[in-house]
């Protein structure tokens, strides 16, 4: 060998000056001899005797004599053949015997042996591999060691079916070796070079088929043995486990891939089986209040596509069902105010479990949102019935319920209102238990009431409830108003004639009356003071028109009941102490609580004794149907509140009976009120005739609706002008395509509209 | 104008006598007079309302050889752009004679043909059909009462449309008490354009809900006698 001179400085690496020199074949035989010997002693583990700068001059020099292929040929049958004859050989004896230890050290000592003989070869790799584009020194090591170790048919199957094996056995409850597992497929890993095929292939692969297997076997078993929440307990156990068991001894990015296996073996394909578990699945949750079992399998559900979705049409079909059967009307006769509480509940109910089993997810949120909607607009007397519950709870003597719990109830009633589509029917109902409210002045507080109106006021707009407002307006006028006309009583000292007089006048389009059909014959007296106020009341206000409204209003009378008999009893409150007092103590006086018509009534027996029905039908005037309500309740209702006797003392009344004053009546209380024999809540002619206004309203609105929008467009095809239509509307009631229909066609028949001479399908507005 | 020619009789001082004397072969085959035309429609005043009336448009149609309900009458009608059914004006006889150039009975006779295949076109059909509703009506209606309307249809549509007998049935029992002109116009649109097994009816048709109605009953019509296995 010719003298290899150093380099000038001493510094870390050794710098050898390019020698152009060419070198006969004998020697590069030598070197390459040299070498080779060298790396078979490696492999034996002898490298101890060796001189790693003198190897490695050695594999520069041929490298740099461009023997570089030589070399590199030459590793690889010397790689090669080691591994097949001595280390194969050696694995294959021990497959039955220690295999995956034997296997592993193998793999160990390949890997040590392929480092040093890399450093020896580093030359090679820095320049002949990167000239030829092979791979490195150490890559092919892996590869032939792959090639040939683990690649072989009886390796290969082996490896793979011991791995499983034991992973098998684990899954049963088997201790195994954990260690030689993860040492397996570290190893895998690794041959793979810059991929992980070669252990998605030779284990991961069949591993996660077999896994499906088990898991599918598992699934059908856990099922056929367990309820709903110990199988969902299991699968999370089951889970946890093969996490932990990709992260401690398989390789890491196993774990999601497991985990699938999982659920899809065990929930995915089961999904149904388990939401419908009889005496345990969803529904048997929900009708015990298992919200940590439902909270359990709503986190498992996620995990899968379509999970929740199972979860949620299960829950609906449940909850369309409680709700289906709340609403359904009751033979016996419906309360409003249970209908609405229980129809409260159920929400509380859900609410609860979507908030604790749930976490709120909007899937669940809205499947609650829209069967409550569906099931709330099965009755169709779903908005009489909830104002009827608000307005139980804004009148007075409502025991027990703080402002802020008041408030929480009327939130939630909100909610419900949201859900009802024929909010125009609750609109009406509203106005008519508000004016009774007003007027009768049950109303809780005031606060609470504006407190429900601007709630409606922000769900519906103004048009809503300005007439609400309107009617509140009215009451504080009232108010106003009566204290100037006491003060001008006072100041004009006119006599009412022992009349106390309240008025409140109310603005006719405010308020849900009929407008004064009723018209009849007051007494003098009250009739008197009436005028005396309208005096005054239009000497302020010229340009209005005042009308009293009979069917409302109530009067509290001076009532004199003597006892006994007598052959000249004189009217009711006319007679004088003195014949008083001579009667003793069958004298009952009391103060009569009695609506406008009852007053009416009443006082024309101040005039005569008794009168028949068609004598006092004529005499007040007063509406057939409101004057045999008005009898009924003074003559036929309880005992205690029979203030006249009708003769004969048959429960119906006919033209000809007889009416007189109940000289017999008594009550233990001084102020008596007489009920009116009126229901609460329409019945049923008082419903269709709401229904057959909330219609007319709709024809009204639908038709403004129509005209509206075809102003605006000019031209628009059938389709979408119903299409929009209903958008319109929906806010308030929901109008079906026919009645839309109807209505358009009206209005060609009026010429607000008409149709396209070329296209019939589309209309077009008519200035 | 077409020239006068002169004529060997006096037309004009014997307004009682038959038109067919107005006519004789000879001005059967001469032009069209205006004033032919006037003494012609005097014939049938009634008065001196100066138009014809019920019993002048009798007299008429007994010299046309035609029932008044004959559809040719409508068709004259339309030509005229009458007004009042049952009221000729001079200006509307006029109009309408001057289209058909009659301005006597024969004339009139030999156009008869004409009118009637004057039917076939779809466009006047069309525009006898409208002009038929509008003429029927009473002063200040928007519809023409069911048994009008019926009657008036089956001159136009029997025979001309094959559900035209279960339509009159539906009227007949439905709660439809008369029938408004978008409703008209839409039964003869509905009779051209959708087939007789209502396969291409469709529900967003824009059709009025009268025909929306009758779907929905022939529909029901038809399973019912197909149970009972009466052939229609």
């Amino acid at each position: 060998m010719s003298g290899i001179s150093k380099g000038g400085k001493k510094d870390t690496k050794m710098r050898i000056r390019a020698f152009p020199i060419t070198m006969d074949e004998k020697y590069v035989n030598n070197i390459w001899a040299l070498l080779k010997n060298a790396i078979q002693e490696i492999q034996k583990k002898n490298n101890s005797g060796l001189s790693f700068e003198e190897l490695y001059r050695n594999a520069y020099t041929m490298v740099l004599h461009k023997h570089g292929e030589k070399l590199y040929t030459g590793l690889r049958e010397v790689v090669t053949e080691h591994l097949i004859n001595k280390v194969r050989v050696e694995v294959v004896d021990a497959l039955r015997n220690n295999f995956l230890q034997v296997l592993n050290s193998a793999w160990n000592d390949h890997q040590t042996s392929m480092v040093m003989i890399r450093d020896i070869l580093m030359y090679m790799d820095r320049v002949y591999v990167q000239q030829n584009n092979v791979e490195n020194v150490y890559n092919l090591g892996l590869m032939i060691f792959r090639d040939q170790i683990i690649r072989f048919p009886l390796v290969h199957s082996h490896l793979r079916d011991t791995l499983l094996t034991m992973v098998a056995k684990e899954r049963k409850g088997e201790v195994v070796d954990r260690g030689s597992v993860k040492n397996a497929c570290k190893m895998l890993m690794i041959l793979g070079i810059d991929s992980r095929s070669v252990y998605e292939e030779d284990f991961e692969k069949p591993f996660l088929i077999q896994s499906a297997e088990f898991y599918r076997l598992e699934s059908e078993k856990f099922l056929a043995e367990n309820s709903a929440s110990v199988y969902i307990k299991k699968v999370e156990a089951r889970i946890l486990e093969e996490a932990e068991r990709a992260t401690h001894y398989l390789d890491k990015s196993t774990e999601e891939p497991i985990v699938k296996v999982l659920e899809d073996e065990l929930i995915r394909k089961h999904m149904k089986t388990i939401v419908e578990m009889e005496n345990s699945g969803v529904v048997h949750m929900l009708k015990n209040n298992k919200s940590e079992d439902l909270a359990c399998m709503y986190k498992l559900f996620c995990r899968v596509p379509d999970g929740l979705r199972t979860m949620c049409d299960c829950i609906s079909a449940y909850l369309r069902e409680q709700g289906k059967a709340l609403v359904t009307e009751d033979d016996n006769g419906t309360n409003a105010i249970t209908f609405i509480q229980s129809l409260l509940d159920l929400k509380d109910r859900f609410d609860h479990f979507l908030h604790e089993s749930f976490s709120n997810d909007r899937l669940f949120k809205q499947m609650i949102s829209s069967d409550f909607e569906h099931f709330i607009n099965l009755n169709p007397r779903s908005p009489e019935y909830l104002s009827l519950f608000i307005d139980d709870r804004l009148r007075k003597g409502v025991k027990g319920m703080s402002e802020q719990e008041i408030e929480n109830v009327l939130d939630k009633s909100m909610v419900l209102f949201r859900f009802l589509q024929e909010k125009d029917v609750f609109e009406r109902y509203y106005k008519q238990h508000l004016a009774k409210r007003l007027l009768l002045n049950k109303s809780v507080s005031d606060d609470s009431e504006k407190n429900m109106i601007s709630k409606l006021k922000t769900e519906c707009g103004c048009q809503f409830t300005s007439k609400l407002e309107g009617m509140f307006k009215d009451m504080t006028v009232s108010n106003t108003i009566m204290e100037e006309f006491k003060h001008h009583l006072q100041q004009s000292v006119t006599n009412l004639n022992g009349v106390e007089l309240y008025v409140r006048v109310l603005t006719t389009g405010f308020w849900p009356f009929q407008s004064s059909l009723s018209k009849c014959n007051m007494p003098s007296a009250p009739n008197m003071a009436f005028e005396a106020f309208r005096r005054f009341y239009l000497g302020k206000h010229s340009g209005r028109q005042l009308s009293l409204q009979p069917q409302h209003g109530s009067a509290d009378l001076h009532a004199t009941f003597f006892g006994i008999k007598r052959a000249n009893t004189g009217p009711m409150d006319l007679v004088d102490e003195g014949a008083a007092s001579s009667s003793g103590k069958s004298l009952r006086r009391h103060i009569i609580q009695v609506s406008t018509y009852h007053m009416v009534i009443l006082m024309l027996f101040n005039k005569k004794e008794s009168w028949s029905y068609d004598e006092i039908k004529n005499e007040t005037d007063i509406p057939e149907r409101d004057l045999m309500r008005a009898l009924q309740s003074l003559a036929l209702g309880k005992i205690t509140q029979r203030v006249l006797s009708k003769d004969p003392k048959t429960k119906d009344i006919e033209a000809s009976h007889m009416f007189t004053v109940n000289d017999q009546f008594t009550s233990k209380l001084f102020r008596v009120k007489i009920q009116s024999v009126a229901t609460k809540g329409d019945t049923e002619p008082e419903r269709n005739e709401t229904r057959n206004k909330v219609d007319e309203d709709r024809k009204h609105e639908i038709e403004a609706a129509i005209v509206r929008i075809m102003k605006a467009r000019k031209r628009l095809q059938h389709n979408v002008l119903v299409a929009e239509v209903t958008e319109q509307l929906k806010a308030r009631f929901l109008p079906s395509p026919v009645v839309i229909k109807k209505r358009i066609e009206g209005l060609i028949e009026r010429e607000y509209l008409s149709r396209t001479a070329e296209d019939r399908k589309i209309y077009t507005y008519v200035a | 104008m077409p020239p006068r020619k002169k004529r060997t009789y006096a037309t004009e001082n014997e307004p009682e006598t038959s038109s067919k004397r107005l006519c004789s072969k000879k001005s059967a085959d001469s032009g069209f007079s205006v004033k032919r035309c006037t003494t012609w429609f005097n014939n049938y005043c009634a008065e001196n309302d100066g138009s014809i009336g019920p019993d002048g448009i009798e007299r008429f149609c007994k010299d046309l050889g035609v029932e008044p309900e004959n559809i040719i009458m409508l068709v004259l009608a339309y030509r005229m752009d009458a007004k009042d059914m049952g009221y000729f004006t001079l200006n509307e006889w006029i109009k309408g004679m001057t289209y058909l150039q009659c301005d006597c009975i024969e004339k009139l006779n030999n156009k008869f043909d004409l009118l009637n295949a004057s039917l076939s076109d779809p466009v006047t059909f069309k525009n006898v059909y409208r002009f038929a509703f509008d003429f029927s009506l009473e002063n200040g209606n928007r519809s023409l009462d069911k048994p009008t309307a019926i009657a008036l249809m089956t001159l136009l549509l029997d025979g001309r449309w094959s559900l035209f007998n279960e339509f009159v049935q539906f009227l007949e029992q439905s709660k439809f008490r008369g029938i408004n002109k978008d409703q008209w116009y839409n039964v003869y649109e509905f009779s051209r354009h959708i087939l007789p097994d209502l396969s291409n009816y469709d529900e967003d048709g824009a059709w009025p809900v009268l025909l929306d109605e009758f779907v929905e009953w022939y529909q029901q019509h038809l399973s019912k006698t197909s149970e009972v296995g009466v052939s229609i």
